[in-house]
């Protein structure tokens, strides 16, 4: 924070400085607003759903069928569950040790050359991962598998996991740098191998960071569009066995992006779209507040790292 | 333990032989595999190998008094063992044949031969490895440090293979597709001929105007953030919110642009521009607030020493010191914002849509829907069945990525660039 306002100022000055500081109020408390419109528009468009559906309905209802008036969003919502279990599964096999080895183990010459390469794969865009998993991925599950088609819960899970392993690593990594040099140090001194004060004392302390970057890893996965969009192949329908992730599915994203095109303005159909954005919305803010609240615990219990 | 060295080492080799070769079997998934009888052989080899060592290391052991086969220990190695042999019995015996397919459980997917069995032996080689390296180093602390930290470099191969061959397979594929008529011509025929030039003009338009509506906001709401509230209870609200927003689904602000936009102001190059705008906000924000952070206090309060105001001291001293950071961050919230489909997929793009109308040659009507390349693609994937397009489509998929790293690397070389020359 700056220090306080210095007294006997010109007075012209001041009301130019008020000026500007009035502006600049605006532009933060816009992103309130942005917020509180977002949550307006799509409580007010999917009200009418909800009203007409029933919300317990709309939302255990165990079949999605827009064409017979039908909206249930269960096969949703297990589809969902399924997709964010598989993917993040291969995200952490593969985020968490990557991040343990650029704070731990990288030297400064393949930091330099790894920390890049991961900002790189971040910005790959999604419609991107989309397009080489229709091509790929989904022609070689349908090979191997002998599947009728390819695109199903597995492809969604796995192109998913593999596309938010960059965003998994930044937020870990950080949190594996930021416990306190001396815990090692105090570790390694008592005679424990490298790995043994990874595992008993730096990975423990990290712990919080690293729960609520998993927290919000899985709000990002859940609110992937694109990517999910091409390869889960859009059958909301409950698969049978439950677990059966080989079946094509739907998840919330899924079912919007691949329906919202071809809706009337106005219809039942494009409420529960909204309906089924809404409830997504709100999973994905509560997950995004749970992070913000266990790392701000974290940093008042921690004083700061 | 020196004697036995080479015997573990020896095993090692023919497992890296075994995971080598049945991992290029496992993803070229070929109906014939002509290294059967070598994996059968190998897998052998390293059961009795693996065996040898064991043995050795209990003699050896014994003159010391630390017993080394702890239950802990042991059964690990002898279940490996035990599945070592029970994948040579089962393809000995003709249970696993290449005629092989067997579904379980109910799923949707038949497991065939060409997958059932290199997947085995990459399990065993992998098992090999682990049970070697234990042995190698006596069970001992350092083993299972050896052990888990080549995992750990596993992972950071994965990632650059991943890196690599994304960006490698798209160049080899579009690079065919690309020549100047396809960069400077509209696509027609349902984009079976023709190239991007329209989709190339929408993505820079609603990158341009994103930028111009998130960047003012953006910086502006940092700044407040962090020179000038003094409420914390309002700061820790806007720190929340701008948390959620960053947490948002894109496709939520597509629905948000929809009800709220596109009622207004039509499918039309302006929507696009504010949902990408305020979809880039948190970016912004977040790294700006970075960058301000880092700007050291003594410098704002030399400044206030000498009698400037508050408003002088920001942006005389403390936004220049701050720059390169928020520049980066703009950089990255341009490649976002080129790189996003679905918050403009129902408030800005159409497929067909004409080349943007200029007033003046330099300001674009803003009220009509243009083309983008993310947009164009998606429209191309669909189209993948029914129409020839996939030469095109590639080719579309190099532009969009090569487009989005180019502007990452350049806000990369920035930070790195200012890092080295900026010290405190």
């Amino acid at each position: 924070m700056g220090p306080p306002a210095k007294r006997g100022v010109l007075r012209s000055r001041r009301y130019g400085d008020g000026f500007v500081e009035a502006l600049l109020f605006f532009a933060a408390i816009t992103s309130i607003l942005v917020m509180v419109l977002i949550f307006y528009f799509l409580t007010y468009e999917s009200f009418l759903a909800f009203r007409d559906v029933g919300v317990f309905d709309m939302i255990f209802g165990q079949k999605w069928h827009p064409a017979g008036d039908i909206f249930g969003m269960m096969p949703i919502i297990v589809g969902s569950v399924l997709i964010t279990f598989i993917a993040l599964f291969i995200n952490i096999l593969v985020g968490i040790p990557l991040a343990i080895y650029l704070s731990e183990l990288a030297g400064p010459w393949s930091r330099e050359f790894l920390k890049p390469a991961i900002e790189l794969l971040a910005g790959v865009p999604s419609i991107v991962y989309g397009f080489l998993g229709v091509l790929i991925l989904v022609v070689y599950l349908e090979k191997s598998f002998d599947m009728l088609t390819g695109r199903s819960i597995l492809a969604g899970s796995i192109l998913l996991g593999i596309m938010f392993i960059p965003a998994l690593t930044t937020i870990c990594e950080d949190a594996l740098r930021a416990v306190p040099k001396e815990f090692k140090e105090g570790s390694l001194a008592l005679g424990a191998t490298h790995w043994q004060t990874v595992r008993r004392v730096t990975l423990p302390a990290a712990s919080s960071g690293i729960i609520a970057a998993v927290i919000l890893n899985v709000g990002r996965v859940i609110g992937e569009t694109m990517a999910a969009l091409l390869v889960v192949g859009n059958v909301a329908r409950i698969p049978s066995p439950i677990f059966d992730a080989f079946d094509r599915g739907a998840i919330f994203t899924s079912v919007i992006a691949g329906e919202m095109g071809e809706v009337a303005h106005g219809s039942m159909h494009y409420h529960a779209l909204f309906a089924v954005g809404f409830v997504l919305l709100v999973i994905v803010t509560i997950l995004n507040i749970s992070a913000d609240l266990i790392r701000a615990a974290i940093q008042k219990k921690f004083g700061g790292y | 333990m020196k004697k036995i060295k080479p015997v573990p080492l020896a095993s090692i080799v023919v497992a890296l032989f075994l995971l080598i070769s049945s991992l290029y079997y496992l993803l070229i998934q070929s109906e014939e595999i002509p290294l059967v009888p070598f994996w059968m052989g190998g897998l052998l080899v390293c059961t009795v190998l693996i065996s040898a060592s064991a043995l050795a290391l209990n003699r050896n052991a014994d003159d010391r008094t630390r017993v080394v086969w702890t239950r802990g220990r042991f059964l690990p190695l002898a279940a490996d063992l035990v599945y070592f042999l029970a994948v040579f019995l089962l393809v000995f015996s003709g249970r696993i044949r290449p005629d092989l397919e067997f579904e379980f459980l109910g799923l949707s997917a038949v497991f065939t031969y060409d997958l059932v069995l290199p997947f085995l032996v990459l399990l065993a080689s992998f098992l090999v490895i682990k049970d070697s390296i234990n042995l190698l180093y006596g069970y001992s602390t350092r083993g299972r440090e050896v052990l888990v930290f080549s995992m750990v470099r596993l992972s950071a191969v994965f990632t650059l293979l991943l890196l690599g061959g994304i960006i490698s397979i798209i160049l080899y594929k579009g690079i065919g597709a690309i020549s100047w008529e396809f960069l400077t011509q509209p696509h027609f025929r349902l984009g079976q001929e023709g190239g991007i030039s329209t989709c190339i003009e929408g993505s820079f338009w609603l990158v341009m105007g994103a930028m111009l509506i998130s960047a003012p906001l953006g910086v502006g709401a940092a700044i407040y953030l962090n020179e000038y509230s003094k409420r914390t209870g309002l700061k820790r609200i806007v720190t929340i919110a701008v948390g959620c927003l960053n947490g948002v689904p894109s496709v939520v602000y597509g629905l948000f642009g929809l009800a709220f936009l596109v009622a207004t102001f039509g499918i039309s190059l302006l929507s696009g521009s504010i949902i990408l705008g305020l979809m880039n906000l948190p970016t912004i924000i977040l790294t700006s607030q970075e960058a301000l952070k880092s700007v050291p206090n003594s410098l704002r309060e030399g400044s206030v020493a000498l009698g400037a105001t508050k408003w002088q001291t920001v942006w005389k001293v403390v936004i220049p010191s701050a720059l390169p950071g928020v520049l980066t961050g703009m950089i990255i919230g341009v490649a976002r914002a080129a790189g996003e489909t679905a918050p403009i997929m129902w408030t800005a793009v159409t497929f067909s849509a004409t080349p943007v109308h200029m007033f003046y040659g330099v300001i674009p009507d803003v009220t009509q829907p243009v083309n983008n390349l993310c947009y164009h693609l998606l429209n191309l994937i669909y189209f993948l069945g029914a129409w020839d397009v996939e030469t095109k489509a590639w080719g579309t998929a190099l532009v969009l990525l090569a487009l989005v790293l180019i502007i990452n690397m350049v806000a990369i070389l920035v930070r790195n660039h200012y890092r080295k020359k900026i010290s405190w």
